[in-house]
């Protein structure tokens, strides 16, 4: 029998730290073994626990897209002990993965619709795997149009800025990012999240919204969507909780009856508004 | 007793009709036998719910962290109230000190002790004077109250807790100890051998459930050492080690602080003895430096301050 | 299969099958405290205390455990999971609460996606042996929870005390294995006729006052209850009524390393804790007690049942006995309930 608390074994290939504050490190990390990469089969919005033995264990959102094959990638903010430890782990080394774990985004369900993608700060990393998913070509005739609007504090805190720019250069993609403070070379909006929302209006005709960030810029971008027009149901969101097992059962993530780390972490807001707000 | 109930169930009427506190901090009687439980008054019809008598096991004074932001009168018994005093020097009550409504303790029966004098079920206890009358399904007994009281309060001597702002019932005459608490004397006479395999012996069925951590007024860091992942001081499964560490360093926390009130003991569901430590450090502290914990409204702890003339012996 | 044990035989018997199983079976460490532990001596099992403050949980889902061990070697690792148990084993004594919490646990740790191997190989490797209540304390309230003193749902076999000797019934194949013990010997009808009587007396005492039932859809009303203003305030936080609790089965892992070995650990954890559900941003979704003691209260009784379709508590009362605080969950139950709920107010201020 699978014991799912074993971690199976990836290899650090590359690691770059991605903001200016040099508190968030990417790792691309590779299969060891053969037979794990083709037995991992996951959907944007999914996570894995990430294990440094020794240190103990940390869930992240797996930010790389089921379509770029051979490799996972995760961004990790430095905060506690195994996320500092995955900041100064070396190139080569190996880190143990178990996963994918969680539900993902409910990608069915966007088909045929827009797709809004609103993220603010470090949260954009399965929000990146989303959009980067409905991008591929083989893909993209799943959704209509897709908006993206990403915010943070200041330009040198946006993730995967690289690859912003290239999603500006497209034109099947509408891309809005906004900073609180904007430097000399800025060529962006200047604004939080909430306003910037209000200010572009996008329709909620036919168009379902995923929304990942701070809990405060949910708190103030919710009302907004609710102001558009978008029913409780077309809007999801990831919550982030304590976890351990990942798997349901050492109870710490519960929310009501539900499991963060099962039966979420992506949840509509008509499942968040019937249980308690312990989140 | 009775009389004393009636005095405070009186005493808590009239702080809470004419707006002295927001809450009283008391006991009451609730489901099981020899026990009491904590309640929380915030009504003057409230106050007809008080209980006392000598199964008032707790230390109300830890309650008082939770209810910073109100004016907060409490039921404190000698040690209690000394508690309350070594708290007011940590300032620890920087808005509304707390009221004290002092009782004068007649000490308490230690039911753990009471259990295991009688054979079946306990489903009723009675005191009437000096007796304690035990009742259930097939038997009544009458119990000489003084042969089943907590190690703590056989030792006890500060049984009137004058610190309080409001009294009631008598000053006592108090025992002054010739020699020590015996359950430390019981420990000292151990050799070094017998006194670490009587440590780990006890320490053995703990189950890191912090009750006696929670139970103790003294134990509110924010974050208590066993909980810190940066830096990690200790492992959080139950080697041996980790159990020795975990009491041996709660002890020590509590030196110069502690008013050996017994909480922490009684509050161990497996029965661990506690004291005999606490109460040998409290011993140390009263030997070397002549402090008492909350005796003295004004004296600085020992272990938080400096004095040229301080006993430095020890230091070797 | 009914059987019969002389209690003159009873330490051979134990010593019996200590020459095949690991036994494990209630232990006083010291007079008033009682565990389940692995036997060494027959002598050693002590039955007196009804409730054990320690569950029989701990057989299979043990306080503390080794999930697996590890070795690093540069920038390599290899992994040892230790599940395996060597030795069939025997739990001798639990009571039927501690055993159909056993099946409670089984519920979430052994599930459609995910099996939890440590909990399945102990309970695949363990064959049951419970113990009916002949004199239930004033705490127990199993009756109302779903089971009763003498339930046989989860035994391999059963005990029941008929003073001089044990009433031994063989329930399931594990069990049956055992008929052939040299102790065991043919039932007198007339300990049937005893065994009923002394159900009867057990399920009188026990009762069925506790209102459990139809608890899910009342509590359902009551997230946002100012109940929970009140109720919460007397509990100091420690995790007596979780651990000593036969259902609970939250749990933390932790990384035990030095130099380049260690190992990965489970312990039990409390969502009576603080640090239980505090994140690294220094967030807690559960900041005060009032959060931590509905969820504890609401898990059982609200959340369990949705998913599980039972409460995930067996009413054995180590929670009421073992409370510093005298929390008792029984009244928070009856207040929850309407019925009661206006005489109660008085008492919940």
């Amino acid at each position: 029998m699978k014991n799912p608390y074993l971690p199976i074994p990836m290899i650090l290939k590359k690691a770059q730290i991605e903001t200016s504050d040099r508190l968030l490190r990417t790792l691309e990390l590779g299969f060891k073994n053969k037979e794990d990469e083709e037995s991992f089969r996951f959907i944007p919005g999914q996570f894995c626990e990430l294990s440094i033995l020794g240190k103990g264990e940390a869930p992240l959102g797996i930010a790389s897209s089921p379509t770029e094959k051979g490799f996972l990638k995760f961004t990790v903010n430095k905060a506690g002990v195994v996320t500092t430890a995955l900041h100064h782990i070396e190139e080569g080394s190996e880190i143990g993965i178990r996963g994918p774990l969680g539900n993902g985004y409910p990608i069915n369900l966007f088909e045929g619709k827009n797709l809004l993608v609103i993220g603010g700060g470090f949260a954009f990393t399965t929000l990146r795997s989303l959009v980067a998913y409905f991008l591929h070509p083989e893909h993209r005739a799943k959704v209509k149009e897709i908006t993206v609007i990403y915010g943070a504090r200041m330009p040198g805190l946006l993730l995967y800025k690289d690859e912003l720019l290239e999603w500006e250069r497209r034109n099947d993609l509408k891309l809005v990012t906004t900073v609180d403070w904007e430097d000399k070379d800025w060529k962006g909006k200047v604004g939080l999240v909430p306003n910037v929302l209000e200010e572009i209006a996008p329709s909620s005709e036919n168009t379902s919204a995923v929304i990942c960030g701070p809990p405060i810029m949910i708190k103030f971008t919710f009302p907004k969507l609710m102001a558009l027009r978008f029913p409780n149901e077309r809007i999801f969101t990831s919550l982030e909780r304590r976890m351990k097992c990942g798997i349901g059962k050492c109870g710490r993530c519960n929310i009501g009856h539900l499991y963060v780390c099962k039966d979420g972490p992506v949840f509509s807001y008509a499942q968040l508004s019937k249980l308690p707000k312990d989140y | 007793m009775a009389m004393i109930q009636k005095k405070l169930r009186e005493k808590t009427k009239e702080l809470l009709a004419k707006k002295e506190v927001d809450l009283v901090i008391g006991f009451s009687d609730w489901t099981l036998p020899l026990r009491t439980t904590p309640i929380f008054i915030r009504t003057p019809e409230g106050a007809e719910h008080l209980v006392w008598n000598s199964f008032c096991e707790n230390n109300l004074a830890a309650y008082l962290h939770k209810f910073s932001r109100l004016k907060v009168g409490v039921v404190v018994k000698g040690c209690d109230a000394r508690s309350v005093v070594a708290l007011n020097l940590e300032k620890r009550f920087p808005n509304h000190p707390p009221l004290l409504i002092g009782v004068v303790c007649q000490r308490l029966v230690d039911r753990k002790k009471v259990k295991k004098a009688v054979k079946g079920e306990i489903l009723q206890a009675v005191e009437q004077g000096d007796l304690l009358l035990v009742k259930g399904e097939n038997f009544e007994v009458s119990l000489k109250r003084d042969d089943f009281l907590y190690p703590s309060c056989q030792s006890c001597t500060h049984r009137t807790p004058h610190q309080a702002h409001i009294l009631i019932g008598d000053p006592v005459e108090e025992v002054s100890l010739v020699e020590t608490h015996p359950e430390v004397g019981e420990f000292e006479r151990k050799s070094p051998e017998e006194r670490w395999d009587f440590f780990e012996k006890e320490t053995s069925r703990c189950l890191r459930c912090y009750a006696c951590r929670e139970a103790c007024p003294m134990c509110y860091c924010g974050e208590c050492f066993v909980d810190s992942s940066r830096p990690k001081w200790i492992e959080k499964s139950l080697s041996p080690s980790d159990l020795a560490f975990y009491h041996i360093v709660r002890a020590y926390h509590q030196t110069g602080r502690c008013s050996g009130c017994g909480a922490c003991e009684r509050a161990c569901p497996m029965d661990i003895r506690l004291t005999y430590l606490t109460q040998k450090l409290n011993q140390e502290v009263k030997d070397l430096y002549g402090f008492e914990t909350g005796i003295q409204p004004e004296a600085a702890p020992p272990l938080s301050t400096f004095d040229p003339e301080d006993q430095q012996g020890f230091i070797k | 299969m009914k059987l019969k044990l002389d209690k003159k035989n009873f330490e051979d018997f134990l010593k019996s099958l200590m020459e095949e199983y690991d036994l494990y079976a209630p232990v006083q460490p010291v007079e008033g405290v009682s565990v389940f532990k692995k036997i060494e001596q027959p002598s050693e099992v002590n039955l007196t205390q009804l409730v054990p403050q320690k569950p029989a949980k701990d057989i299979f889902f043990p306080q503390s455990e080794v999930m697996f061990c590890y070795e690093m070697a540069g920038k390599q690792s290899r992994m040892n999971s230790m599940e395996e148990i060597k030795r069939e084993r025997i739990l001798f004594g639990a009571r039927p609460c501690d055993i159909e919490a056993i099946s409670i646990i089984e519920k979430i740790f052994v599930g459609e996606e995910y099996t939890d191997v440590y909990f399945l190989e102990k309970r695949r490797k363990t064959t049951i042996i419970g113990l009916g209540c002949n004199h239930p304390l004033s705490t127990c309230f199993c009756s109302s929870a779903g089971g009763d003193p003498f339930l046989r749902a989860g035994s391999d076999l059963f005990f029941i005390d008929l003073g001089e000797t044990y009433f031994v019934e063989l329930l399931t194949e594990k069990g049956a294995a055992l008929r052939k013990n040299r102790f065991f010997k043919e039932v007198d009808p007339n300990d049937l006729t005893l065994v009923k009587e002394l159900e009867g007396k057990a399920f009188e005492k026990v009762g069925y006052s506790i209102p459990v039932e139809g608890i899910e859809k009342r509590l359902d009303l009551m997230t946002e209850s100012s109940f929970w203003d009140r109720v919460h305030e007397k509990c100091i936080g420690c995790a007596v009524c979780t651990y000593l609790c036969p259902t609970c089965h939250c749990f933390d892992m932790v990384d035990e390393a030095l130099n380049n070995k260690g190992q990965r650990v489970r312990n039990w954890d409390s969502c009576l804790f603080p640090i239980y559900s505090l994140e690294t941003s220094g967030h807690n979704p559960r900041p005060t007690g009032r959060e931590r003691t509905r969820q504890r209260l609401m898990h059982k009784f609200n959340y369990f049942p949705k998913n599980f379709g039972r409460v995930a508590c067996v009413g054995c009362g180590r929670c009421i006995l073992y409370c510093p605080v005298q929390f008792d969950i029984r009244e928070a139950l009856l207040y929850a309930s309407a019925k009661r709920a206006k005489g109660l107010k008085r008492k919940f201020r």
